[in-house]
């Protein structure tokens, strides 16, 4: 039975339309995904040597037993970005004559199959069958790497629960970073210390299969916590959307109105984002990416020697939203384009509504983004070069490779790790965004102008802004030529 | 009032849509029959500009329906959920059409006392976005949408399908009291015989694209079914 729904699993996954569509980004994933686990097993077998040589730490033991709450906090912390409730797929099997309790635990156990229940594994069973195993001897060091495989696989349902109770809400991350913070505060300001604890916690692996019997118990309580959550929680209805309703009753900007059918249909667009998880997410995002200066602003070493990197920091800063919006600019109304095409309104009107869109937003980043005055005028000066670069060349640049096979993005779905509607064209589109401004910047800074340089690629969005309506007519033009394609692949999944 | 052109649809080399000449009147009332597969929905789309045509054209109002937005102010549609907003609330979504037609508060008014009856109080002031709306409710919504902006043309795919039966009555009813008040001209498809032929007064059979019948008359039904038969 269960080799049957895992048969399923695999033919839902291989006979998907999008499948074959995103095959590059299965690639790239994977890729990814190889590169981090070669760079994790690396750092397991150095572990050993970073604490002692590098870090000068006399007991290497001692010191990563410190170490290791915290690396369970920072593991739970990814989890909850990469792991993914399974129970959505269950729903053709609910009818059948199947044990609904068999399901749960398909589907429970099938979820433990997940990369991030070896990382613990990798990256500690070096530095256990070397540095623990020649110390305390082979038992402790199964003892020691069983007790956090084990904290590994608790964390595991924990995060599901974790999902399931909060669903996807930014207060779910808002109280995981609160807990991490006032964990770091209380050992920073000597309230007690968790690496004290984590220490002593850990040092008793050494001394026999005490600890891993307390946390295989856990482990078995906690899978049946989860068992009979799971269990309880499986009707379609509560998986489902319908709690959304919670959000506000009239997102209407009244002020739009004066704008004409443009400004109807921003605010219909304005709608979409906040009504829905996936965009919402993205504005989040975006507001928390205005922050994404910090990082490097009061770091002598970009804001003196390395200027022309922030020009990237520029760029996102003033069009992230821009960007990640836009780049699925028409998937998002995939699911209504039919709708689109058959009401009275121009396609030149569909895309100013977005122009206005897109560019009101970024400046209003740009507007958000002036306090950093406080770490230079050089740096309002690159924001608002790039701001000029983002509103006259990359909006058309967003716009028209979004036209290249967009695909339908379901609203309904939540926004971490959800991989729909990217495809070839989202991945190419980051290279023209990134690298124009330097075509216009690195030829005069390289010579010395570096000002200049920024002057230039400042007026080239400038030019970009006067022709506008110029660039918008080709960019109307090319969905015009491109809507029965585009229409066809909305309707196909 | 539409009219059809040598018009082709081919996917992958085979035909979906073959019809050489049609022409639809004023305040005709055309209903489109055929089995699954018969290409009814690719013939709506056809005549929507949803997509391409692989030859020929279609003419509303004398002008090609391609490259043209201007048909669309009197030309209303529901084909299938892709015509709706699931993030709006069905109040929402009819204002917001109601505003591309230009209408005032008052038309909107009208516009839901026509309606009061088919939505049963289960469309207005409940505050359900339309993705949460049942099948029936959706087609409802759709519907009604498709009569905003006084359409002088109406295009519906299986109006009756997924409706209970008391709102089926209440449709055909809302549907011929529109066309004696204002002389609309109705394209609509069904499965359901009994309901075509009440409602239209020419009927065609499409099978693999072709046009095979072209009825009128007043024993409509009994060609039908003799035709289904076989």
């Amino acid at each position: 039975m269960v080799a049957t729904l895992l048969s399923h699993g695999w033919k839902k996954l291989s006979r998907s339309v999008s499948f074959s569509k995103e095959l590059t980004t299965t690639i790239l994933l994977t890729l990814f995904g190889l590169m981090f686990l070669g760079y994790s097993l690396a750092l397991g077998f150095a572990l050993d040597r970073i604490i002692t040589n590098g870090l000068k730490q006399e007991d290497s033991f001692q010191f990563l037993n410190g170490l290791m709450l915290y690396y369970f906090v920072f593991e739970f912390m990814i989890r909850y970005f990469l792991q993914n409730l399974p129970v959505l797929d269950v729903q053709p099997y609910l009818h059948l004559p199947l044990k609904r309790s068999r399901i749960v635990h398909y589907l429970l156990v099938k979820s433990m199959s997940h990369g991030m229940n070896l990382l613990v594994f990798i990256l500690f069973s070096p530095f256990a069958f070397t540095a623990v195993a020649n110390r305390f001897g082979m038992a402790s060091a199964f003892s020691w790497i069983l007790t956090l495989g084990l904290i590994s696989f608790c964390l595991h349902y924990l995060v599901l629960l974790f999902k399931k109770g909060l669903d996807d809400t930014i207060w779910g991350l808002l109280t995981l970073v609160g807990i991490f913070s006032f964990l770091g505060a209380s050992d920073y300001y000597g309230w007690f210390k968790l690496s004290d604890l984590s220490a002593s916690l850990f040092a008793q692996t050494a001394q026999g299969y005490f600890l891993v019997m307390i946390f295989a118990f856990l482990f078995l309580s906690i899978y049946f916590f989860s068992f009979r959550f799971f269990l309880n929680g499986m009707y379609p209805e509560e998986v489902a959307f319908g709690k959304s309703n919670a959000w506000g009753k009239n997102h209407d900007f009244s002020f739009l109105q004066n704008f004409g059918s443009i400004g109807d249909w921003i605010n219909l667009e304005i709608k979409l984002i906040i009504r829905n998880k996936r965009p919402r997410t993205i504005l989040f995002l975006s507001t928390f990416f205005l922050l994404y200066g910090l990082v490097f602003y009061n770091n002598d070493l970009y804001t003196q020697k390395m200027v022309g990197f922030l020009l990237f920091i520029g760029i996102f800063i003033t069009g992230i939203f821009m960007i990640n919006y836009g780049q699925f600019l028409f998937s998002w109304q995939g699911g209504h384009f039919d709708f689109i095409l058959t009401r009275p309104i121009s396609l030149r009107q569909y895309i100013e509504s977005k122009y206005w869109l897109l560019s009101t937003v970024t400046v209003i980043c740009f507007l958000l983004s002036v306090p950093y005055v406080y770490f230079g005028w050089k740096i309002i000066l690159i924001h608002a070069a790039m701001t000029l670069f983002n509103l006259g060349i990359n909006i058309f640049v967003v716009m028209n490779v979004s036209m290249w096979e967009p695909k339908k993005i379901d609203l309904k779905k939540g926004a971490t790790f959800n991989y729909e509607g990217v495809g070839a064209a989202q991945w190419l589109m980051s290279i023209p965004i990134l690298l124009g401004p330097y075509l216009f910047y690195l030829p005069l800074s390289l010579v010395g102008y570096p000002t200049a340089g920024l002057l230039l690629v400042g007026g080239v969005g400038l030019i970009g802004i006067i022709f506008r309506s110029h660039l918008l007519d080709l960019t109307v033009r090319r969905l015009e030529q491109r809507r029965y394609a585009i229409a066809a692949g909305f309707r196909k999944d | 009032m539409i009219s059809i052109q040598s018009l082709k649809k081919l996917y992958k080399g085979t035909s979906v849509v073959d019809v050489p000449d049609l022409v639809i009147g004023q305040n005709e009332s055309f209903g489109l029959v055929g089995n699954n597969g018969a290409g009814k929905t690719t013939l709506f789309r056809l005549i929507l500009d949803l997509i391409r045509t692989t030859e020929g054209q279609v003419l509303i109002n004398g002008k090609n329906v391609q490259g043209n937005d201007e048909w669309k102010s009197y030309v209303g549609s529901y084909l299938d959920e892709n015509f709706l907003i699931p993030y709006l609330t069905p109040e929402e979504y009819f204002k917001f059409v109601g505003k591309l037609h230009n209408y005032s508060a008052e038309d909107l008014n009208n516009f839901y006392q026509k309606f009061e009856e088919l939505f049963h109080d289960e469309i207005i002031g409940k505050n359900k976005y339309i993705g949460d709306l049942s099948k029936g409710n959706l087609k409802k919504v759709g519907i009604a949408a498709a009569f905003i902006g006084n359409p002088q043309v109406v295009i519906l795919d299986e109006p009756f399908e997924n409706l209970d039966p008391t709102s089926q009555i209440r449709l055909k009813q809302l549907l011929e009291r529109e066309r004696e008040a204002r002389g609309i001209t109705y394209l609509i498809s069904s499965h359901d015989l009994n309901h075509v032929t009440e409602i239209c007064e020419r009927i065609v059979i499409l099978e693999k694209g072709k046009v095979i019948k072209d009825l009128k008359g007043d024993n409509l039904l009994g060609e039908l079914e003799d035709y289904f038969k076989a």
